[in-house]
């Protein structure tokens, strides 16, 4: 008896260890991957952001001379990364703008979609899927198709509709202009990505428990105060996380901004300005210096968020 | 019973909540579709159409100006957009097949089997997933710039170099929408397997994978989209325009000394419909997965 116990112990261990052998086996050619092309890249940038990296030492990197905090202390002097009043923002603070307000409006927007949505009729299901195009749709087509919708000529849509209207007598290079070029930009993002949020809150307001509301409208209560009361309150966790999701991911975002505005016109935003520095100046060095900085606005805020906002929400 | 007239049905249907209802459904139907719509009407317009002075909302006729200089080699401004088509493939298709493989492997081990070292190995997998690729892309130019120098490939104008970038992007999601998938399958239907003497290949084979097809069909289209869309990574790797992807192709035609926005129209119609059709089939998959996943975008 007992050697059946031993060795059936023995077995289980052996067992056991195959299964971790085996894990490492499937998982190894992933982890190797994400390694070498995501987790050492990232602490590589860290190091090139205190060394002197240019296109005429690219094939030595590793020797490239150290300087210390140099490349931080030119990005901060820099006239595009400093705030200097109001008529020039420079990119830190555009950066932040930018991204808090066109995640606190995609989420406005996904939240008017979601209850739209939420309620039955006849071809949601269809609607749903229209709803989600923007989001699925090529950056680069849809920034293009903005572009040529908002062409400063007379034959742009939107000079040609406010021109009709009487809004304006003459035609607006709505891009070209400082402050309403963010403005645009920021509502291209809330159209760009209100599907997600709209997405994630649908979800979560379906499977809201029916007799609250019953419940309340029993107690009297109208809409207005069934969305205040329970809808809201409901959706507080979800809002939380899809606002702190597409914050980070607004914040990181190259594509849209340089693709409609090119980064000009008070819309220079860090992502932006870390690829001018590496591949039009080619000063590596600098660019990583700038995208430590974009990460580490970004940490600090993630951080202070995660422990103060989301740990009231979860209350 | 009294006949009611139109009038006298719609009044008795609107009421005030409906038609809030109705016209905001409206406002977002058509703010999201006359974008689309504009994209593929002028496309189909003369240059006359394009250059004039008044934007013309409904083309006189379906002219396939645009589309000859994008395909037609006899066109004075030949675009070859053709190989573009082709190359986004070549880029986007193995991206996809090796993304999926990958990570299919890997999501298996981190929601089945017992291994030290699986949280902190998801988190730092994850960790990436919020990083900027603007971050990244600057060491790993650098990186394979000095390894293209050792081991004598090319790092600019290299389709292989940019799938591989590709992956830095895709596995990290794929990985973490597979393994919550993974996570919702029954353990017990495994267990049933392990006693009757299947091995584990055997189970992942004959029981898993055929259970995980919706999720592997939605992470293969997400992956598939992520390569598809790319801008930034193939802006710096490319230079040669027999290279170029689609995006970067467009791209450069909209930045064109002359400017042709029909031609843009034409070439951005051909990049968005493949990917809209794809999702509209898939639908009912790719919802689930982009709620669980929350697809980076």
């Amino acid at each position: 008896m007992t050697t059946l116990i031993a060795s059936f112990k023995k077995h289980y261990k052996s067992k056991q260890a195959q299964e971790t052998r085996l894990a490492w086996m499937l998982i190894s050619p992933t982890a190797l991957i994400v390694f070498s092309i995501v987790i050492f890249p990232a602490v590589f940038s860290v190091w090139v952001s205190f060394h002197d990296v240019g296109l005429h030492n690219l094939n030595d990197v590793f020797h490239a001379p150290f300087v210390g905090w140099e490349n931080y202390q030119k990005v901060f002097d820099d006239f595009a990364f400093k705030f200097q009043g109001m008529q020039s923002w420079g990119a830190a603070v555009t950066s932040i703008v930018y991204s808090f307000t066109s995640t606190a409006l995609t989420l406005v927007v996904g939240l008017i979609a979601a209850i739209l949505l939420n309620r039955p009729f006849k071809g949601r299901g269809l609607t749903r899927a229209i709803f989600l195009f923007p989001y699925v749709a090529p950056v680069v087509s849809i920034a293009f198709v903005w572009r040529w919708l908002l062409d400063p000529r007379p034959s742009g849509v939107l000079n040609d509709l406010l021109m009709r209207l009487n809004v304006i007598d003459l035609p607006m290079a709505f891009l070209s202009e400082r402050g309403l070029a963010l403005l645009l930009v920021i509502v291209f993002e809330a159209w760009r990505y209100f599907p997600f949020a709209m997405l994630m809150i649908l979800a979560r307001l379906q499977a809201i428990d029916s007799t609250l509301y019953e419940a309340a409208e029993v107690d009297g209560a109208n809409t207005m105060q069934k969305f205040w009361n329970i809808t809201i309150p409901e959706l507080r966790y979800v809002l939380g996380a899809i606002f702190l999701l597409r914050l980070m991911w607004t914040f990181n975002k190259f594509d849209d901004i340089f693709l409609l505005t090119g980064g000009g016109f008070g819309t220079k935003v860090l992502p932006v300005l870390t690829y001018e520095f590496s591949f039009r100046l080619f000063d590596f060095g600098r660019g990583a210096a700038t995208a430590m900085i974009l990460l580490t606005i970004l940490v600090v805020f993630v951080t202070f968020y995660v422990t103060l906002v989301m740990r009231n929400a979860e209350e | 019973m009294k006949k009611k007239s139109f009038i006298g049905h719609l009044a008795a249907w609107l009421n005030w909540q409906r038609f809030i209802f109705s016209v905001t459904l409206i406002f977002f139907l058509s703010g999201i579709l006359f974008p689309f719509y504009w994209m593929v009407s002028s496309s189909f317009k003369s240059r006359a159409e394009i250059g004039g002075r008044e934007p013309v909302y409904i083309p006189a006729e379906f002219r396939l100006d645009a589309y000859q200089e994008l395909f037609d080699p006899d066109n004075e401004s030949y675009q070859n957009f053709g190989q573009n088509i082709i190359n986004t493939f070549m880029v986007a298709l193995p991206t996809t097949l090796i993304a999926v493989i990958l990570s299919t492997l890997g999501a298996y081990a981190i929601a089945r089997l017992k291994f030290k070292g699986k949280e902190a190995l998801l988190n730092s997998i994850l960790m990436i997933y919020l990083f900027p690729g603007v971050l990244l892309i600057i060491p790993l130019f650098a990186m394979l710039a000095q390894a293209g120098d050792r081991m004598g490939f090319n790092v600019q104008d290299n389709l292989g170099v940019l799938i591989f970038t590709y992956l830095a992007q895709t596995l990290p999601v794929a990985l973490y929408m597979l393994t919550n998938y993974f996570r919702t399958i029954p353990d017990e239907i495994e267990q049933a397997g392990l006693i009757d003497g299947c091995s584990r290949f055997e189970i992942i084979w004959r029981i898993t994978l055929p259970l995980a097809i919706p999720a592997l069909v939605s992470v293969s289209i997400y992956t598939f989209m992520i390569a598809w869309n790319e801008f930034l990574y193939a802006l710096v790797f490319l230079n040669d325009h027999a290279m170029f992807t689609m995006p970067i192709k467009i791209n450069t035609i909209f930045n064109d000394p002359s400017p042709r926005p029909h031609v843009v129209m034409a070439a951005s119609t051909i990049m968005t419909i493949p990917i809209v059709t794809l999702f509209l089939a898939m639908e009912r998959f790719l919802t689930e997965g982009l709620t669980a996943g929350g697809v980076k975008g």
